[in-house]
């Protein structure tokens, strides 16, 4: 007796095509739904004005000063808080946060939203350090728990100085 | 002889590569409009900031001053003197009272005089210019009657 053949593997083509377009489809996705560039972002800062007509007669009991110098390449040479030195490396920033701390006493008390900072800044100082200060006055973001905790609201420039000749 | 049941009718088009096509057509245009609002310029090296705000509505009228130094392929700097990169063409900080002037005059002939006090400029300044730069950049707008200016870092996360 002759049986047919039944028992020869039959070769089963899987068709690749829709699984590559869905992958594709699920790779643009997930590409677009990733920030690729990294957010930009500002803080409220009193931009120094023409008119002086906003320039406040006295400055308030509460106005802190922070000043940067630096020498002619635009490097910081010095930080200074309410005319104490604070140095002019990283460290110094660490301590312009701490002390600024200490100034406003509690974060986010409603005391807190009168205290002005007024960033002096050398002409020739790199924009970076000024960046770096305006960001540790704000506030202090926490490493662990990435929350931020605001320090002081209002921010603003000193007139620009002249540059060093 | 009997032959095998033939069916007859109407086989549509295969629709699946075609709308495949569509969505990979449509995605495209959304990343290349993504890309094509931020008018970043890739010379210009924005400090990072982690407790800088992002913000989360876009202003309504806004002009993009990127201010950072020319460089080469390896990012180094050619020229000491920051530039204003604006519309592709490169200023000196005291060229561009004329440029904001004649920005200013075709918005107010396009969209009305009151356009001036909506418009926000947003400056987008390297990190190493040199800090009274960037105040002479900012009171320039001022003076041309852009009165809302924004300086932008890199920022990471906005406070809670």
């Amino acid at each position: 007796m002759k049986f047919a053949n039944s028992t020869e593997p039959t070769k089963i083509v899987i068709p690749m095509a829709p699984m590559i377009n869905v992958i594709f489809l699920l790779l643009i996705f997930s590409m677009l739904s990733m920030k690729i560039v990294s957010p930009e972002a500002n803080f409220n800062i009193n931009l120094p004005v023409s008119a002086p007509s906003h320039a406040r007669p006295h400055a308030s009991p509460h106005d802190i000063k922070v000043g940067l110098e630096s020498d002619r390449d635009g490097n910081l040479t010095q930080l200074t808080l309410g005319g104490t030195n604070l140095g002019n490396d990283e460290a110094a920033f660490d301590r312009l946060n701490k002390e600024l701390l200490l100034l406003i006493g509690r974060p986010g008390h409603p005391q807190t939203k009168d205290i002005e900072v007024e960033i002096d800044a050398d002409y020739e100082c790199q924009y970076q350090y000024v960046a770096k200060a305006v960001s540790l006055c704000t506030g202090k973001l926490d490493p662990q728990t990435q929350q931020g905790a605001r320090y002081v609201e209002k921010i603003k420039f000193a007139p620009p100085h002249r540059p060093k000749s | 002889m009997k032959l095998g049941k033939i069916e007859l009718g109407f086989t549509g088009p295969n629709m699946i590569p075609m709308i495949d096509i569509v969505f990979q057509l449509v995605m495209f245009f959304m990343i290349a409009i993504t890309f094509e609002n931020s008018k970043a310029d890739e010379r210009v090296k924005l400090p990072l900031d982690v407790l800088a705000i992002p913000r989360e509505v876009k202003p309504e009228h806004e002009l993009v001053l990127n201010f950072g130094f020319q460089r080469d392929k390896h990012g180094h700097k050619i020229n000491s003197v920051p530039t204003v990169f604006y519309n592709d063409r490169d200023f000196e900080v005291g060229e561009l009272t004329r440029v904001l002037d004649a920005e200013k005059r075709a918005l107010e002939e396009t969209q009305g005089r009151d356009v001036i006090e909506k418009v926000t400029v947003k400056i987008r300044t390297d990190s190493e210019v040199a800090n009274g730069l960037v105040q002479q950049l900012i009171k320039k707008c001022q003076d041309s009657g852009f009165t809302k200016v924004t300086v932008v870092d890199r920022g990471r996360k906005g406070l809670e």
